[in-house]
Protein backbone atom coordinates (compact mmCIF):
# COMPACT_ATOMS: atom_id res chain seq x y z
CA UNK A 1 0.00 0.00 0.00
CA UNK A 2 1.39 3.40 -0.97
CA UNK A 3 2.19 6.04 1.66
CA UNK A 4 -0.57 8.27 0.26
CA UNK A 5 -3.04 5.48 1.13
CA UNK A 6 -1.95 5.42 4.77
CA UNK A 7 -2.78 7.64 7.73
CA UNK A 8 0.06 10.10 8.27
CA UNK A 9 0.02 9.65 12.04
CA UNK A 10 -1.72 7.86 14.87
CA UNK A 11 -3.76 10.98 15.56
CA UNK A 12 -5.06 10.98 12.00
CA UNK A 13 -6.33 7.42 12.47
CA UNK A 14 -7.77 8.12 15.94
CA UNK A 15 -9.55 11.33 14.89
CA UNK A 16 -10.96 9.81 11.68
CA UNK A 17 -12.22 6.78 13.62
CA UNK A 18 -13.67 9.00 16.36
CA UNK A 19 -15.39 10.97 13.59
CA UNK A 20 -16.87 7.72 12.33
CA UNK A 21 -18.04 6.72 15.82
CA UNK A 22 -19.45 10.07 16.94
CA UNK A 23 -22.58 10.59 14.88
CA UNK A 24 -26.06 11.95 15.27
CA UNK A 25 -26.90 8.97 17.52
CA UNK A 26 -24.68 10.42 20.26
CA UNK A 27 -26.41 13.78 20.17
CA UNK A 28 -30.04 13.06 19.36
CA UNK A 29 -30.61 9.48 20.54
CA UNK A 30 -28.50 9.07 23.68
CA UNK A 31 -30.15 11.87 25.72
CA UNK A 32 -33.64 10.57 24.86
CA UNK A 33 -32.79 6.99 25.71
CA UNK A 34 -31.14 7.90 29.03
CA UNK A 35 -34.13 10.03 29.97
CA UNK A 36 -36.68 7.34 29.18
CA UNK A 37 -34.73 4.47 30.77
CA UNK A 38 -34.07 5.45 34.34
CA UNK A 39 -31.22 8.00 34.05
CA UNK A 40 -28.42 6.87 36.36
CA UNK A 41 -29.35 3.16 36.21
CA UNK A 42 -29.12 3.24 32.43
CA UNK A 43 -25.67 4.83 32.65
CA UNK A 44 -24.38 1.86 34.66
CA UNK A 45 -25.58 -0.63 32.05
CA UNK A 46 -24.32 1.63 29.24
CA UNK A 47 -20.80 1.75 30.77
CA UNK A 48 -20.81 -2.03 31.25
CA UNK A 49 -21.68 -2.72 27.60
CA UNK A 50 -18.98 -0.32 26.41
CA UNK A 51 -16.61 -2.95 27.81
CA UNK A 52 -18.66 -6.04 26.92
CA UNK A 53 -19.69 -5.17 23.35
CA UNK A 54 -18.17 -2.06 21.78
CA UNK A 55 -14.48 -2.28 22.68
CA UNK A 56 -14.06 -6.06 22.06
CA UNK A 57 -15.69 -5.67 18.62
CA UNK A 58 -13.63 -2.57 17.82
CA UNK A 59 -10.49 -4.61 18.52
CA UNK A 60 -11.74 -7.34 16.14
CA UNK A 61 -12.38 -4.76 13.43
CA UNK A 62 -8.97 -3.15 13.82
CA UNK A 63 -7.32 -6.56 13.74
CA UNK A 64 -9.23 -7.66 10.60
CA UNK A 65 -8.41 -4.43 8.73
CA UNK A 66 -4.76 -4.34 9.76
CA UNK A 67 -4.19 -8.00 9.01
CA UNK A 68 -6.11 -8.37 5.74
CA UNK A 69 -5.63 -4.84 4.31
CA UNK A 70 -8.93 -5.38 2.50
CA UNK A 71 -12.48 -4.10 2.79
CA UNK A 72 -15.10 -6.14 4.62
CA UNK A 73 -15.68 -8.69 1.83
CA UNK A 74 -11.98 -9.31 1.19
CA UNK A 75 -11.15 -9.37 4.91
CA UNK A 76 -13.77 -12.02 5.72
CA UNK A 77 -12.69 -14.04 2.70
CA UNK A 78 -9.02 -13.89 3.65
CA UNK A 79 -9.41 -14.42 7.39
CA UNK A 80 -12.55 -16.51 7.85
CA UNK A 81 -12.33 -18.48 4.63
CA UNK A 82 -13.72 -18.27 1.10
CA UNK A 83 -17.14 -19.47 2.22
CA UNK A 84 -17.43 -16.55 4.65
CA UNK A 85 -17.10 -13.77 2.08
CA UNK A 86 -20.89 -13.36 2.16
CA UNK A 87 -20.66 -12.33 5.83
CA UNK A 88 -18.37 -9.47 4.83
CA UNK A 89 -20.88 -8.77 2.08
CA UNK A 90 -23.64 -8.51 4.68
CA UNK A 91 -21.61 -6.06 6.76
CA UNK A 92 -20.99 -3.93 3.66
CA UNK A 93 -24.62 -4.20 2.54
CA UNK A 94 -25.90 -2.95 5.92
CA UNK A 95 -23.44 -0.04 5.94
CA UNK A 96 -24.36 0.88 2.35
CA UNK A 97 -28.10 0.73 3.09
CA UNK A 98 -27.54 2.98 6.11
CA UNK A 99 -25.41 5.36 4.02
CA UNK A 100 -28.31 5.87 1.60
CA UNK A 101 -30.57 7.36 4.27
CA UNK A 102 -27.85 8.74 6.53
CA UNK A 103 -26.91 11.27 3.85
CA UNK A 104 -30.53 12.47 4.04
CA UNK A 105 -30.11 12.91 7.81
CA UNK A 106 -26.79 14.74 7.28
CA UNK A 107 -28.63 16.96 4.78
CA UNK A 108 -31.25 17.81 7.42
CA UNK A 109 -28.47 18.89 9.79
CA UNK A 110 -26.92 21.11 7.11
CA UNK A 111 -30.31 22.65 6.28
CA UNK A 112 -30.93 23.46 9.92
CA UNK A 113 -27.42 24.84 10.30
CA UNK A 114 -28.10 27.20 7.38
CA UNK A 115 -31.49 28.12 8.79
CA UNK A 116 -29.99 28.79 12.24
CA UNK A 117 -27.26 31.02 10.77
CA UNK A 118 -29.82 32.97 8.72
CA UNK A 119 -32.28 33.20 11.62
CA UNK A 120 -34.97 31.40 9.63
CA UNK A 121 -36.21 29.16 12.49
CA UNK A 122 -38.57 30.85 14.89
CA UNK A 123 -39.13 28.68 17.96
CA UNK A 124 -42.90 28.94 17.82
CA UNK A 125 -42.92 27.91 14.17
CA UNK A 126 -40.36 25.10 14.38
CA UNK A 127 -42.94 22.39 13.71
CA UNK A 128 -44.19 24.19 10.60
CA UNK A 129 -40.59 24.67 9.44
CA UNK A 130 -39.93 20.93 9.84
CA UNK A 131 -43.12 19.69 8.16
CA UNK A 132 -42.66 22.07 5.24
CA UNK A 133 -39.13 20.77 4.70
CA UNK A 134 -38.92 17.05 5.55
CA UNK A 135 -39.84 14.74 2.68
CA UNK A 136 -39.78 17.53 0.07
CA UNK A 137 -37.57 18.35 -2.91
CA UNK A 138 -35.52 20.63 -0.65
CA UNK A 139 -34.69 17.62 1.52
CA UNK A 140 -33.50 15.83 -1.61
CA UNK A 141 -31.26 18.80 -2.45
CA UNK A 142 -29.71 18.80 1.02
CA UNK A 143 -29.25 15.00 0.72
CA UNK A 144 -27.36 15.66 -2.53
CA UNK A 145 -25.30 18.39 -0.86
CA UNK A 146 -24.30 16.21 2.11
CA UNK A 147 -23.40 13.26 -0.11
CA UNK A 148 -21.40 15.52 -2.45
CA UNK A 149 -19.38 16.87 0.48
CA UNK A 150 -18.61 13.34 1.71
CA UNK A 151 -17.71 12.17 -1.81
CA UNK A 152 -15.45 15.21 -2.27
CA UNK A 153 -13.50 14.27 0.86
CA UNK A 154 -13.19 10.56 0.02
CA UNK A 155 -12.17 11.51 -3.55
CA UNK A 156 -8.81 12.67 -2.12
CA UNK A 157 -8.22 9.37 -0.36
CA UNK A 158 -7.29 8.64 3.20
CA UNK A 159 -5.18 11.79 3.48
CA UNK A 160 -8.28 13.82 2.60
CA UNK A 161 -10.26 12.00 5.31
CA UNK A 162 -7.43 12.62 7.79
CA UNK A 163 -7.19 16.35 7.02
CA UNK A 164 -10.94 16.86 7.43
CA UNK A 165 -11.08 14.79 10.66
CA UNK A 166 -8.24 16.83 12.17
CA UNK A 167 -10.34 19.97 11.79
CA UNK A 168 -13.89 18.72 12.39
CA UNK A 169 -13.41 16.41 15.39
CA UNK A 170 -11.53 18.79 17.72
CA UNK A 171 -14.07 21.48 16.68
CA UNK A 172 -16.93 19.11 17.48
CA UNK A 173 -15.50 18.44 20.97
CA UNK A 174 -15.15 22.19 21.62
CA UNK A 175 -18.72 22.85 20.43
CA UNK A 176 -20.25 20.09 22.55
CA UNK A 177 -18.29 21.20 25.63
CA UNK A 178 -19.38 24.83 25.07
CA UNK A 179 -23.03 23.75 24.70
CA UNK A 180 -22.85 21.58 27.84
CA UNK A 181 -21.33 24.45 29.86
CA UNK A 182 -24.06 26.81 28.61
CA UNK A 183 -26.72 24.26 29.54
CA UNK A 184 -25.50 23.56 33.09
CA UNK A 185 -25.23 27.30 33.83
CA UNK A 186 -28.91 27.92 32.99
CA UNK A 187 -31.16 28.57 36.02
CA UNK A 188 -32.89 25.30 36.92
CA UNK A 189 -30.42 23.13 35.01
CA UNK A 190 -29.51 21.26 38.18
CA UNK A 191 -32.84 19.42 37.91
CA UNK A 192 -31.58 17.99 34.62
CA UNK A 193 -28.39 16.78 36.29
CA UNK A 194 -30.44 15.25 39.11
CA UNK A 195 -32.63 13.45 36.55
CA UNK A 196 -29.63 12.24 34.55
CA UNK A 197 -27.50 11.03 37.44
CA UNK A 198 -29.99 9.95 40.13
CA UNK A 199 -29.32 6.24 40.63
CA UNK A 200 -32.30 3.94 40.99
CA UNK A 201 -30.69 0.65 41.94
CA UNK A 202 -33.97 -1.25 41.75
CA UNK A 203 -34.22 -0.33 38.06
CA UNK A 204 -31.03 -2.30 37.41
CA UNK A 205 -33.18 -5.42 37.77
CA UNK A 206 -35.15 -4.33 34.68
CA UNK A 207 -33.89 -6.33 31.69
CA UNK A 208 -35.23 -3.68 29.30
CA UNK A 209 -32.75 -1.09 30.60
CA UNK A 210 -29.83 -3.44 29.94
CA UNK A 211 -31.08 -4.21 26.45
CA UNK A 212 -31.54 -0.52 25.65
CA UNK A 213 -28.02 0.19 26.95
CA UNK A 214 -26.59 -2.59 24.78
CA UNK A 215 -28.52 -1.28 21.78
CA UNK A 216 -27.18 2.23 22.35
CA UNK A 217 -23.62 0.88 22.39
CA UNK A 218 -24.27 -1.18 19.25
CA UNK A 219 -25.67 1.81 17.37
CA UNK A 220 -23.61 4.77 18.48
CA UNK A 221 -20.06 3.44 18.80
CA UNK A 222 -19.92 2.05 15.26
CA UNK A 223 -18.51 -1.26 16.54
CA UNK A 224 -19.31 -4.09 14.13
CA UNK A 225 -20.37 -1.82 11.27
CA UNK A 226 -17.25 -2.45 9.13
CA UNK A 227 -16.23 1.22 9.29
CA UNK A 228 -13.35 0.70 11.74
CA UNK A 229 -12.13 -2.23 9.66
CA UNK A 230 -12.08 0.05 6.62
CA UNK A 231 -10.00 2.75 8.34
CA UNK A 232 -7.71 0.09 9.85
CA UNK A 233 -6.68 -0.89 6.31
CA UNK A 234 -4.76 2.38 6.20
CA UNK A 235 -3.03 2.13 9.58
CA UNK A 236 0.74 1.76 9.70
CA UNK A 237 2.26 -1.69 10.23
CA UNK A 238 3.71 -0.59 13.59
CA UNK A 239 0.44 0.91 14.80
CA UNK A 240 -1.26 -0.01 18.07
CA UNK A 241 -4.68 -1.69 18.14
CA UNK A 242 -5.89 -2.20 21.75
CA UNK A 243 -5.13 1.25 23.17
CA UNK A 244 -6.67 2.92 20.11
CA UNK A 245 -9.82 0.82 20.49
CA UNK A 246 -10.19 1.80 24.17
CA UNK A 247 -9.44 5.44 23.34
CA UNK A 248 -12.11 5.59 20.64
CA UNK A 249 -14.70 3.76 22.74
CA UNK A 250 -14.23 6.05 25.73
CA UNK A 251 -13.96 9.13 23.48
CA UNK A 252 -17.24 8.30 21.79
CA UNK A 253 -19.04 7.76 25.07
CA UNK A 254 -17.51 10.98 26.47
CA UNK A 255 -19.30 12.90 23.72
CA UNK A 256 -22.55 11.02 24.44
CA UNK A 257 -22.35 11.96 28.12
CA UNK A 258 -21.75 15.61 27.25
CA UNK A 259 -24.69 15.53 24.85
CA UNK A 260 -26.90 14.01 27.55
CA UNK A 261 -25.96 16.79 29.97
CA UNK A 262 -26.46 19.44 27.28
CA UNK A 263 -29.91 18.29 26.18
CA UNK A 264 -31.40 17.32 29.55
CA UNK A 265 -30.16 20.43 31.38
CA UNK A 266 -31.58 22.60 28.58
CA UNK A 267 -34.94 20.80 28.71
CA UNK A 268 -35.23 20.99 32.52
CA UNK A 269 -34.11 24.63 32.63
CA UNK A 270 -36.35 25.94 29.85
CA UNK A 271 -39.44 23.73 29.75
CA UNK A 272 -39.50 21.16 32.58
CA UNK A 273 -43.27 20.67 32.23
CA UNK A 274 -42.87 19.19 28.76
CA UNK A 275 -39.96 16.85 29.50
CA UNK A 276 -41.93 13.65 28.84
CA UNK A 277 -43.30 15.05 25.60
CA UNK A 278 -39.82 16.22 24.51
CA UNK A 279 -37.95 12.97 25.17
CA UNK A 280 -40.83 11.00 23.68
CA UNK A 281 -40.82 13.04 20.47
CA UNK A 282 -38.35 10.77 18.66
CA UNK A 283 -34.99 11.75 17.21
CA UNK A 284 -36.34 14.21 14.68
CA UNK A 285 -38.97 15.64 17.02
CA UNK A 286 -36.39 16.35 19.73
CA UNK A 287 -33.78 17.79 17.39
CA UNK A 288 -35.69 19.66 14.74
CA UNK A 289 -38.87 20.72 16.56
CA UNK A 290 -38.14 20.94 20.29
CA UNK A 291 -34.50 22.07 20.35
CA UNK A 292 -35.20 25.22 18.24
CA UNK A 293 -38.08 26.04 20.62
CA UNK A 294 -35.83 25.62 23.64
CA UNK A 295 -33.02 27.69 22.12
CA UNK A 296 -35.55 30.40 21.27
CA UNK A 297 -36.30 30.85 24.97
CA UNK A 298 -32.65 30.76 26.09
CA UNK A 299 -30.51 33.90 26.53
CA UNK A 300 -28.17 33.94 23.50
CA UNK A 301 -30.19 31.08 22.08
CA UNK A 302 -29.68 32.02 18.42
CA UNK A 303 -25.92 31.79 18.87
CA UNK A 304 -26.10 28.44 20.68
CA UNK A 305 -28.56 27.03 18.12
CA UNK A 306 -25.88 27.63 15.45
CA UNK A 307 -23.38 25.80 17.70
CA UNK A 308 -25.81 22.91 18.15
CA UNK A 309 -26.52 22.37 14.46
CA UNK A 310 -22.86 22.92 13.59
CA UNK A 311 -21.91 20.13 16.03
CA UNK A 312 -24.64 17.90 14.64
CA UNK A 313 -23.50 18.60 11.05
CA UNK A 314 -19.86 17.81 11.87
CA UNK A 315 -20.90 14.57 13.61
CA UNK A 316 -23.11 13.51 10.69
CA UNK A 317 -20.61 14.39 7.96
CA UNK A 318 -17.63 12.60 9.53
CA UNK A 319 -19.77 9.45 9.91
CA UNK A 320 -21.09 9.74 6.34
CA UNK A 321 -17.52 10.07 5.04
CA UNK A 322 -16.59 6.74 6.64
CA UNK A 323 -19.62 5.03 5.05
CA UNK A 324 -18.72 6.35 1.58
CA UNK A 325 -15.16 5.13 2.12
CA UNK A 326 -16.36 1.66 3.20
CA UNK A 327 -18.40 1.07 0.05
CA UNK A 328 -15.74 2.64 -2.17
CA UNK A 329 -13.13 0.35 -0.63
CA UNK A 330 -15.14 -2.74 -1.63
CA UNK A 331 -15.21 -1.50 -5.23
CA UNK A 332 -11.49 -0.69 -5.10
CA UNK A 333 -10.79 -4.22 -3.88
CA UNK A 334 -12.72 -5.43 -6.93
CA UNK A 335 -10.28 -3.52 -9.13
CA UNK A 336 -11.81 -0.06 -9.65
CA UNK A 337 -9.51 2.98 -9.27
CA UNK A 338 -10.39 5.15 -6.24
CA UNK A 339 -11.96 8.06 -8.09
CA UNK A 340 -14.09 5.84 -10.29
CA UNK A 341 -15.22 3.84 -7.23
CA UNK A 342 -16.08 7.00 -5.29
CA UNK A 343 -18.03 8.40 -8.25
CA UNK A 344 -20.05 5.19 -8.54
CA UNK A 345 -20.81 5.24 -4.80
CA UNK A 346 -21.85 8.91 -5.02
CA UNK A 347 -24.21 8.36 -7.95
CA UNK A 348 -25.74 5.16 -6.54
CA UNK A 349 -26.08 6.81 -3.11
CA UNK A 350 -27.79 9.81 -4.64
CA UNK A 351 -30.29 7.58 -6.45
CA UNK A 352 -30.97 5.09 -3.66
CA UNK A 353 -31.18 7.82 -1.01
CA UNK A 354 -33.95 9.55 -2.95
CA UNK A 355 -36.86 7.49 -1.50
CA UNK A 356 -35.66 8.30 2.04
CA UNK A 357 -35.25 11.98 1.15
CA UNK A 358 -38.82 12.15 -0.14
CA UNK A 359 -40.56 9.91 2.42
CA UNK A 360 -40.04 9.85 6.18
CA UNK A 361 -41.86 6.51 6.36
CA UNK A 362 -39.35 4.97 3.95
CA UNK A 363 -36.43 6.42 5.92
CA UNK A 364 -37.82 5.05 9.19
CA UNK A 365 -38.29 1.66 7.53
CA UNK A 366 -34.67 1.55 6.40
CA UNK A 367 -33.43 2.77 9.78
CA UNK A 368 -35.36 -0.03 11.48
CA UNK A 369 -34.41 -2.85 9.08
CA UNK A 370 -30.69 -2.12 8.83
CA UNK A 371 -30.33 -0.88 12.41
CA UNK A 372 -31.29 -4.35 13.61
CA UNK A 373 -29.17 -5.75 10.76
CA UNK A 374 -26.11 -4.24 12.45
CA UNK A 375 -26.57 -6.65 15.34
CA UNK A 376 -26.23 -9.49 12.84
CA UNK A 377 -23.07 -7.77 11.56
CA UNK A 378 -21.68 -7.83 15.11
CA UNK A 379 -22.45 -11.55 15.31
CA UNK A 380 -20.69 -12.16 11.99
CA UNK A 381 -17.54 -10.43 13.25
CA UNK A 382 -17.48 -12.68 16.30
CA UNK A 383 -18.06 -15.80 14.17
CA UNK A 384 -15.47 -14.69 11.60
CA UNK A 385 -12.87 -14.10 14.31
CA UNK A 386 -13.64 -17.49 15.85
CA UNK A 387 -13.22 -19.14 12.47
CA UNK A 388 -9.84 -17.49 11.97
CA UNK A 389 -8.75 -18.37 15.49
CA UNK A 390 -9.25 -15.89 18.31
CA UNK A 391 -6.02 -16.81 20.09
CA UNK A 392 -4.01 -16.50 16.90
CA UNK A 393 -5.60 -13.13 16.14
CA UNK A 394 -4.92 -11.93 19.69
CA UNK A 395 -1.29 -13.06 19.82
CA UNK A 396 -0.21 -12.17 16.29
CA UNK A 397 -2.24 -9.09 15.43
CA UNK A 398 -3.95 -7.48 18.44
CA UNK A 399 -0.88 -7.86 20.67
CA UNK A 400 1.50 -7.80 17.71
CA UNK A 401 3.82 -5.14 16.36
CA UNK A 402 3.23 -1.67 17.80
CA UNK A 403 0.78 -2.70 20.56
CA UNK A 404 0.96 -0.26 23.50
CA UNK A 405 -0.98 -2.53 25.83
CA UNK A 406 -1.43 -6.29 25.81
CA UNK A 407 -4.92 -7.77 25.65
CA UNK A 408 -5.46 -10.86 27.79
CA UNK A 409 -7.59 -13.97 27.45
CA UNK A 410 -10.66 -11.99 28.57
CA UNK A 411 -10.92 -10.64 25.04
CA UNK A 412 -11.11 -14.07 23.41
CA UNK A 413 -13.80 -15.05 25.92
CA UNK A 414 -15.83 -11.88 25.27
CA UNK A 415 -15.63 -12.15 21.47
CA UNK A 416 -16.00 -15.92 21.35
CA UNK A 417 -18.83 -16.30 23.86
CA UNK A 418 -20.37 -13.09 25.20
CA UNK A 419 -20.68 -11.01 21.99
CA UNK A 420 -22.52 -13.77 20.05
CA UNK A 421 -24.94 -14.23 22.98
CA UNK A 422 -25.51 -10.47 23.19
CA UNK A 423 -26.13 -10.22 19.43
CA UNK A 424 -28.65 -13.07 19.38
CA UNK A 425 -30.52 -11.78 22.47
CA UNK A 426 -30.66 -8.25 21.02
CA UNK A 427 -32.06 -9.38 17.67
CA UNK A 428 -34.69 -11.60 19.28
CA UNK A 429 -35.65 -8.86 21.73
CA UNK A 430 -36.05 -6.15 19.08
CA UNK A 431 -38.13 -8.40 16.84
CA UNK A 432 -40.26 -9.40 19.84
CA UNK A 433 -40.72 -5.74 20.74
CA UNK A 434 -41.75 -4.96 17.16
CA UNK A 435 -44.37 -7.68 17.38
CA UNK A 436 -46.07 -5.58 20.04
CA UNK A 437 -46.05 -2.40 17.90
CA UNK A 438 -48.43 -4.01 15.39
CA UNK A 439 -50.03 -6.96 17.20
CA UNK A 440 -52.49 -7.66 14.38
CA UNK A 441 -50.11 -7.25 11.44
CA UNK A 442 -46.59 -7.74 12.73
CA UNK A 443 -45.72 -9.99 9.78
CA UNK A 444 -46.96 -7.48 7.19
CA UNK A 445 -43.80 -6.63 5.19
CA UNK A 446 -45.32 -3.39 3.91
CA UNK A 447 -45.55 -1.71 7.30
CA UNK A 448 -42.55 0.59 7.93
CA UNK A 449 -41.63 -0.88 11.32
CA UNK A 450 -42.84 -4.48 11.40
CA UNK A 451 -41.13 -7.83 11.89
CA UNK A 452 -42.27 -8.80 8.39
CA UNK A 453 -40.37 -5.98 6.68
CA UNK A 454 -37.16 -6.94 8.49
CA UNK A 455 -37.48 -10.63 7.60
CA UNK A 456 -38.35 -9.92 3.96
CA UNK A 457 -35.54 -7.43 3.33
CA UNK A 458 -32.99 -9.51 5.21
CA UNK A 459 -34.05 -12.61 3.25
CA UNK A 460 -33.66 -10.78 -0.08
CA UNK A 461 -30.22 -9.48 0.93
CA UNK A 462 -29.02 -12.84 2.30
CA UNK A 463 -30.25 -14.81 -0.72
CA UNK A 464 -28.57 -12.31 -3.06
CA UNK A 465 -25.31 -12.47 -1.09
CA UNK A 466 -25.31 -16.26 -0.90
CA UNK A 467 -26.05 -16.44 -4.63
CA UNK A 468 -23.06 -14.19 -5.18
CA UNK A 469 -20.98 -16.25 -2.78
CA UNK A 470 -19.09 -18.10 -5.47
CA UNK A 471 -18.31 -14.89 -7.29
CA UNK A 472 -17.50 -12.98 -4.09
CA UNK A 473 -15.41 -15.83 -2.74
CA UNK A 474 -13.50 -16.35 -5.96
CA UNK A 475 -12.69 -12.71 -6.81
CA UNK A 476 -8.92 -12.47 -7.16
CA UNK A 477 -7.15 -10.13 -4.74
CA UNK A 478 -6.51 -6.77 -6.47
CA UNK A 479 -3.22 -6.04 -4.75
CA UNK A 480 -2.73 -9.02 -2.47
CA UNK A 481 -3.75 -8.53 1.14
CA UNK A 482 -1.52 -9.81 3.90
CA UNK A 483 -2.66 -12.56 6.20
CA UNK B 1 -29.09 18.01 43.78
CA UNK B 2 -29.37 15.00 46.07
CA UNK B 3 -26.33 13.35 47.64
CA UNK B 4 -26.65 10.04 45.75
CA UNK B 5 -26.98 11.90 42.43
CA UNK B 6 -23.82 13.94 43.16
CA UNK B 7 -21.86 10.83 44.13
CA UNK B 8 -23.10 8.94 41.08
CA UNK B 9 -22.31 11.87 38.77
CA UNK B 10 -18.74 11.94 40.09
CA UNK B 11 -18.37 8.16 39.66
CA UNK B 12 -19.71 7.94 36.10
CA UNK B 13 -18.00 11.12 34.84
CA UNK B 14 -14.70 10.02 36.36
CA UNK B 15 -15.04 6.62 34.72
CA UNK B 16 -15.90 7.93 31.23
CA UNK B 17 -14.05 11.25 30.99
CA UNK B 18 -11.27 10.24 33.38
CA UNK B 19 -10.82 6.99 31.47
CA UNK B 20 -10.67 8.86 28.17
CA UNK B 21 -8.12 11.37 29.58
CA UNK B 22 -5.87 8.63 30.98
CA UNK B 23 -5.98 6.67 27.73
CA UNK B 24 -5.15 9.84 25.80
CA UNK B 25 -2.17 10.57 28.06
CA UNK B 26 -1.00 6.96 27.65
CA UNK B 27 -1.22 7.26 23.85
CA UNK B 28 0.64 10.62 23.83
CA UNK B 29 3.45 9.17 25.95
CA UNK B 30 3.65 6.12 23.71
CA UNK B 31 3.92 8.27 20.59
CA UNK B 32 6.69 10.35 22.20
CA UNK B 33 8.57 7.18 23.10
CA UNK B 34 8.15 5.73 19.61
CA UNK B 35 9.37 8.94 17.94
CA UNK B 36 12.45 8.99 20.22
CA UNK B 37 13.20 5.37 19.28
CA UNK B 38 12.97 6.09 15.54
Amino acid sequence: MSNSEQFGSRWGLVLATLGMAVGTGNIWRFPRIVASNGGGSFLVAWAVFLLLWSIPLMIVEFAFGKRARKGTVGAFKLLAGRNSAWMGGWVAFCAAAIMFYYSVVAGWCLRYLGAAVLGQIRGSESEVFWTSYAGTGTAWLTHALALSLAVAVVWFGVRGIERVAKILIPSLFVLVVALAIRAVTLPGAVAGLEFLFRPDWAALGDVRIWLQALTQNAWDTGAGWGLILTYAIYMKAREDIPLNAFLIGFGNNSVSLLAGIMVLCTVFAINPGAKSEIVGAGNEGLTFIWMPQLFDQMPGGQFFMVFFFLALSFAALTSLISMVELVSRILMDAGLPRRKAVSVVGLVGLALGTPSALSLAFLHNQDWVWGVGLMLSGLFYALGARKFGLEKLRRETVNGEGADIQVGGWWTFLVGVIVPIEAVILMIWWLWEARGWNPESWLNPFLPESVGTVLLQWAIALVALLALQRWLGKRPAADGGGV
Amino acid sequence: MSGPAIVFMIVICTFIWGGFSLLLIRAIRSEKRKSREN
